[in-house]
């Protein structure tokens, strides 16, 4: 009996210990992957379009609405990144403020308000580089809200 | 015995005067006052290019929040968090009591362009006027005149908290002896107009080299690695060279940086961050003639490298490839880099804990 007790014991300590490693690789592996949507997606996409719209590449207005599409994409899975456990000085390369956890319902608002903004500039692009100058200008300041309230910048 | 003491005593009175010599509060005459008529248009204009509210205005929660309420509400109460100690930031609304209200044209000028208060008061550098010394009289008798404009706003701010020497105000009369001097910037005759135009914004209103470059131990402004980057002076990471060389913003057009001025994208769409998106959104209201001025200025520096290594807590957004940089980060996740008091905003439970930092109460997700 108190063999077994030993034991299980042992197996408890072990499947902590191995819920513990896990889910700190997951909140990791969260952080990572939020990043990259960023930096892989959103960024490159906003580059091409403000590159069009700034005129140092030539207006594509199917390029420019695929890249507009691309970044709607991002916000519903993007919002699903936030464990707990994962905010900026968590965790290493976070750089979500603690206020994305304090007021989660406008991070999704705003997560939202991308979604909707880069949909209409993807519409927009097929009207000419007007409209879409336009709609892309709007969609940049909903970038820079949603930075301004919950990012934590690392240089 | 008695000579040594007579020494001593010579050499106190000397020591003395010199020190009373070097922290005399200079000022300014009235007779170098220009007769100008106020120009209140341009007085506001001055104030946005200025950023004054960004640090006098009311802040929105607690006060080392950057954020404002309204920017025309000048009653002072920001906290910087320095290694100095705390500024407290002071009223300067036209309330006569608490504020500026009894102010002349020339004790304002006396404050922008020498450092000193009425009553020969010397004023702490962390109000820049350092680079506001560099305003011509006419745009500093229209910006009093706009402030003149502003609600007065009754509101008494608590002293600066600052740790010994820097408590001393007298002290700083030798340190303005070193940067003061009061000359407003003079137009280069060989460069373009515009090239000036952009020249005295950054230097004067604008004042981008003191967040944007290297100080040396007294806080002065090492002028051989201007806006080659800095530390953060009022919290954690590093301010970015903005010389035209590869660590700063070589690869940058000059329609690049005055996009960056107008819409806070850097070219590769990162968003500009910290006390920059402040000064940024009143960059955004200047004429896009000035944005573009101060994008030539900028591009005419000589490059230089970073005055201050980048922070290699973690990687950067676009070099994510450097490697071996997260040493010993673990240990203590929160404030681990330098100077635990510098980053009083984030970390440090006293000033004003509370609305901050409660992450585990809510579970939306």
């Amino acid at each position: 009996m108190k063999k077994l007790t030993m034991v299980l014991i042992t197996l408890g300590g072990i499947a902590a210990f191995a819920t513990i490693a896990s889910s700190a690789e997951d909140l990791a592996a969260a952080v990572k992957e939020r990043r990259d949507l960023m930096k892989k997606t959103v960024a490159p996409s906003a580059k091409l379009g403000g590159q069009m719209v700034k005129g140092t590449a030539p207006f594509d207005a199917d390029k420019a609405a695929a890249a507009m599409t691309d970044i709607s994409n991002v916000p519903d899975k993007y919002v699903t990144l936030f464990p707990k456990g994962t905010a900026h000085g968590e965790i290493e390369d976070s750089e979500a403020k603690a206020d994305v956890w304090t007021d989660f319902d406008k991070f999704k608002q705003i997560a939202q308000k991308l979604k909707d903004a880069s949909a209409k500039a993807a519409g927009a692009a097929t009207q000419g580089k007007g409209s879409f100058t336009a709609a892309f200008n709007d969609m940049t300041k909903v970038c820079k809200e949603c930075h301004e309230t919950f990012r934590e910048k690392i240089d | 015995m008695r000579r040594v003491l007579l020494a001593l005593l010579v050499l106190a009175v000397v020591g003395g005067a010199v020190f009373f010599f070097l922290t005399m509060p200079r000022t300014i005459p009235a007779s170098a006052l220009p007769a100008h008529d106020p120009d209140v248009k341009n007085g506001e204009y001055m104030f946005i290019a200025g950023g004054c509210a960004e640090c006098h205005a009311v802040p929105r929660k607690k006060c080392s929040d950057s954020k404002t309420k309204d920017k025309t509400t000048l009653a002072g109460g920001r906290c910087l968090n320095t290694p100095f100690g705390v500024f407290n930031v002071p009223n300067i609304s036209p309330d006569k009591e608490t504020g500026i209200g009894n102010w002349s044209t020339l004790d304002f000028v006396n404050a922008m362009k020498q450092g000193i208060a009425p009553g020969g008061v010397h004023l702490y550098p962390a109000f820049p006027y350092t680079s506001y010394q560099r305003m011509t009289y006419e745009d500093l008798i229209d910006l009093k005149a706009y402030l003149d404009t502003l609600p007065a706003v009754k509101n008494e701010v608590p002293p600066h908290a600052l740790s010994f020497p820097f408590n001393i105000r007298r002290g700083l009369g030798a340190w303005q002896f070193l940067y003061v001097d009061g000359k407003t910037f003079t137009p280069d005759p060989k460069q373009s107009t515009e090239l000036n135009r952009g020249a005295y914004l950054v230097a004067g209103p604008g004042h981008c080299a003191e967040c944007h470059s290297k100080r040396n131990l007294i806080g002065g402004i090492e002028q051989d690695k201007a806006f080659a980057g800095a530390k953060n002076p009022e919290g954690k990471g590093t301010i970015p060279n903005i010389t035209p060389s590869d660590d700063g913003i070589g690869d940058w057009s000059e329609d690049d940086i005055a996009y960056l001025l107008e819409t806070g994208n850097t070219p590769d769409f990162d968003v500009i961050g910290g006390n920059m998106a402040a000064v940024q959104e009143n960059l955004a209201k200047l004429t896009p003639e000035d944005r573009k001025d101060i994008a030539a200025f900028l591009k005419s520096l000589p490059p230089r490298p970073n005055a201050v290594p980048k922070e290699k807590k973690a990687s950067k957004e676009h070099d994510h490839d450097e490697e071996g940089d997260e040493t010993g980060d673990e240990a203590a996740p929160d404030d681990g880099d330098e100077a635990a008091p510098d980053n009083a905003d984030e970390a440090a439970p006293d000033s004003d804990a509370g609305d901050k930092k409660k992450p585990d109460e809510e579970e939306d997700y």
